[in-house]
């Protein structure tokens, strides 16, 4: 089978130490067997990974650091922007990727490549430019210490490229913060597994990119046909305009009434005055307008602006739920305000929000309970809802100073100075857990527990299916659920599209098999595609079970198992060990791993070529 | 009736659909660089999201410095004439708006022809920030909006069917100026 169109069918590798950058061509089988984003990602990662015998230090000059769009990335259809990084994360040492929306991707596609590769170390803070098809790295050692945000100002200006996408680590980057974030287009982030750091450890301050190719569409026609259909669909959603306005600020709303909402460091799963922190408070207070990514409709971005008191001037693009939820319920704030400003602040800084506010959650909690002294805060202890305190912390964090450079690295470090936070911290696998409750059901806390990324929703998302289903739902139907999830949701992140428009307003599914074929010419099924999303599954574990992951290591946190919400719809609810072990001997054998979680002995032989 | 394409930076999301849509229909291809229409953005300060376009002016400073008299304004649309054309790019420089484009692999200036009268980018911008309004009524949402702020205002509340509403007024001759 050849590809006919949808590919440049090139991989620009960089490597920083050397300096050199060089074109290579992608073969059809390649192309067609991983399609695009993650899937790409996984498989560079897995050959680098055989190349260094298994042995990659997660911020060493080794690791190989995956940026590939997808075939459907910058294409006129429903909320085509997106754009995968694809590493071993210095956050769990185990396969890590991150997506990122916006324009950046589409500009990296409009280079003329699908994949974008780099390796080594600069000698000193560097930025690469990608200007077409050259290629450029610019020592920039003037851009140490300077915010995400700063540094893409200098850098629009010094290189005088105002139109060019640009890629940003801020100083938790430069300080090597394992969950240090990548910030694009003024505040799109891929935020997860440390991304930023792993800039930071090759001295690689910014990406620019800059790209006018046609991007290759086997049939336009066809694809504008169908895209419209997509696009109307949406648009007569009932809850479309609602999309537009609030975005997945409605979300806040939605999980404070079902019990979810992260509250407290998760000692609670509804938050009295979520009202201050909901949508309908942005909308009336402080949103200044709307923001896409590239080619969508929905616009579930908000531009966001604090017009009075102590932190009037803060603007933001965002917050989205999770860093609503986690800077703020999580942390005891109720001042939208502050959970502005705490935002902005981890964007300038360059942190991911999630981990930093489940992390501060963890901290405030430890300090309440004595396990963390108030020598260990330095003198300045901190409450709930203390902004001033929380606000301190991040800083604390991204600079390394004080508690801040234990925080720094993570869930796993912070047990290993103060094990009693063991009961406390929300991980899976050192990825501490995003912001939806998984006590209130065990699909979720499954799909947290095996996500290959560690606790993340991004791989399955079946909280809002199990609070429908209830207590009537089977385990065979929760697994086949978070499987169908993990297989879908990961296609999304290799076409290069954004999930929101089929999970959020139930787009279906089909239109991504037609979009597929009208772009690449290429005819596959949606089956077909699922199935290749699922050897991709395979894949991501297979490199986790090479990096010593098993059965053991996808597990719960304490909270989940042993500690119960106090209040709300899901009081004194938690996950059953002994269910969800059973759950997980399901699971695996859905997937065809085997009682200790691995895939059979014939998998790496899939994975050769 | 003369009809005007009209940006709202306000309404703007920065989705670049109009951009695809109009590459798509002057150049049958996915891409958002050859199209006549940008949106272009400020961030932080200040922040704003302005699409780019043609604005068909009566006295078009791109037509007043081309050599040729490629560009003529004809039926309310400043129209290149491609025979004419000998892509010295002048227009660009010339648009105060910067509202005229250029591609490597186009020979011509890209500019907006409103696609016969019916834009495409108007016809699928998602939140209305681009619309086409009649010469005569440019400028009424502004005015609306202006005397709507004016500051020397009042408020009272009152319950219209058990329904908190808020009414505001000016209040003659009580302030201050």
């Amino acid at each position: 089978m050849s590809i006919k169109s949808g590919y440049f069918k090139k991989h620009l590798s960089v490597d920083l130490t050397k300096g050199s950058a060089e074109y290579r061509e992608l073969s059809d089988a390649f192309l067609e067997k991983y399609i695009g984003g993650r899937g790409f990602g996984a498989k560079l990662v897995w050959d680098n990974l055989r190349k260094h015998n298994f042995k990659i230090d997660p911020l060493g000059e080794n690791n190989l650091v995956v940026i590939a769009p997808g075939p459907l990335t910058g294409v006129y259809l429903p909320s085509s922007g997106k754009n995968s990084f694809v590493a071993i994360s210095p956050a769990t040492g185990l396969y890590g990727d991150s997506s990122i929306g916006g324009g950046f991707g589409v500009e990296l596609r409009q280079s003329g490549i699908d994949i974008l590769s780099i390796t080594g170390k600069a000698p000193e803070l560097s930025v690469l430019v990608i200007d077409n098809h050259e290629t450029e790295i610019i020592p920039m050692p003037e851009l140490k210490g300077k915010t995400s945000l700063e540094a893409e100002g200098i850098i629009r200006e010094k290189l005088d490229i105002q139109t060019a996408h640009i890629a940003t680590i801020g100083p938790a980057g430069e300080n090597l913060v394992k969950y240090a974030c990548v910030n694009a287009d003024w505040g799109r982030n891929a935020g997860r597994t440390g991304f930023g750091a792993i800039m930071g450890s090759k001295n690689l301050k910014a990406i620019i990119v800059r790209g006018h190719e046609d991007l290759p569409v086997h049939d336009i026609n066809g694809l504008m046909a169908e895209a419209n259909k997509a696009f109307g669909y949406l648009r007569e959603h009932k809850y479309f305009q609602q999309w537009q306005q609030q975005g997945l600020m409605n979300v806040i709303e939605y999980a404070n009434e079902k019990g979810i909402l992260p509250t407290y460091n998760f000692r609670d799963s509804v938050f009295a005055r979520y009202d201050q922190i909901n949508g309908e408070t942005m909308l009336s207070d402080f949103k200044i307008g709307d923001s896409a990514c590239f080619a969508c409709s929905m616009c579930c971005g908000n531009i966001c602006l604090v017009k009075s008191g102590k932190y009037a001037g803060t603007v933001v693009e965002g917050p989205e739920y999770e860093s609503c939820a986690m800077l703020g319920s999580n942390v005891g704030v109720d001042d939208f305000a502050a959970v502005l400003s705490a935002n902005q602040l981890c964007d300038e800084l360059g942190l991911d929000t999630i981990s930093a506010g489940n992390l501060i959650g963890a901290v405030i909690e430890g300090y309440e309970k004595g396990i963390i002294s108030l020598a260990d805060l330095d003198g300045r202890d901190i409450t709930w809802g203390d902004d001033d305190a929380i606000l301190k912390l991040i800083r604390l964090i991204a600079y390394r100073e004080g508690i801040g450079d234990i925080i720094a690295d993570g869930a796993r470090r912070i047990v290993e100075k103060w094990p009693e936070m063991d009961k406390l911290i929300l991980e899976v696998k050192g990825l501490e857990q995003s912001a939806y409750d998984s006590r209130a059901g065990s699909s979720m806390a499954l799909a947290y527990a095996t996500s290959d990324i560690g606790a993340h929703h991004t791989r399955a998302w079946t909280i809002a299916r199990e609070m429908e289903e209830g207590q009537g739902w089977t385990d065979d139907e929760r697994v086949k659920t978070v499987i169908y999830h993990q297989t879908l949701r990961p296609l999304f992140d290799m076409l290069g599209v954004c999930r929101l428009p089929w999970i959020e307003l139930g787009l279906n599914e089909r239109h991504y098999e037609n979009f597929y074929r009208y772009v690449t010419g290429n005819e596959l099924t949606l089956e077909q595609l699922l199935a290749l999303s699922s050897d991709v599954y395979d894949l991501t574990r297979l490199i986790n079970v090479k990096l010593g992951v098993s059965r053991k290591d996808d597990s719960l946190p304490y909270k989940v198992h042993s500690s119960p919400p106090l209040t709300g719809p899901n009081a004194g609810k938690v996950v059953d060990k002994d269910a969800f072990q059973n759950l997980l001997s399901l699971y695996y054998r859905e997937r065809g791993w085997d009682e200790d979680g691995l895939p059979p002995d014939d998998t790496e032989k899939k994975f050769e070529e | 009736m003369s009809k005007k394409l009209t940006v709202i930076p306000e309404q703007c999301s920065d989705c670049r659909i109009c951009e695809l849509v109009c590459a798509i229909k002057h150049f049958g291809v996915n891409n958002p660089k050859k199209a006549a229409i940008r949106v272009i953005n400020a961030y932080p300060h200040p922040v704003l999201r302005m699409p780019v376009v043609c604005g068909q002016c009566k006295v078009p400073a791109c037509a007043q410095v081309c050599p040729t008299d490629a560009l003529r304004r004809v039926d309310g649309i400043v129209r290149l004439d491609e025979e004419a054309c000998i892509s010295c790019f002048k227009c660009i420089e010339a648009c105060p708006f910067g509202a005229i484009y250029a591609h490597e692999d186009c020979d011509l200036p890209i500019k907006c022809d409103m696609c016969g009268g019916e834009p495409e980018c108007v016809k699928y911008c998602p939140l209305g920030a681009l619309r086409l309004i009649p010469e005569h009524a440019l400028g009424e949402t502004k005015r609306l909006n202006n005397i709507l702020s004016y500051t020397q205002m009042r408020e009272i509340e009152f319950y219209e069917k058990g329904e908190k509403k808020t009414i505001r007024y000016a209040e003659i001759g009580k302030e201050e100026l």
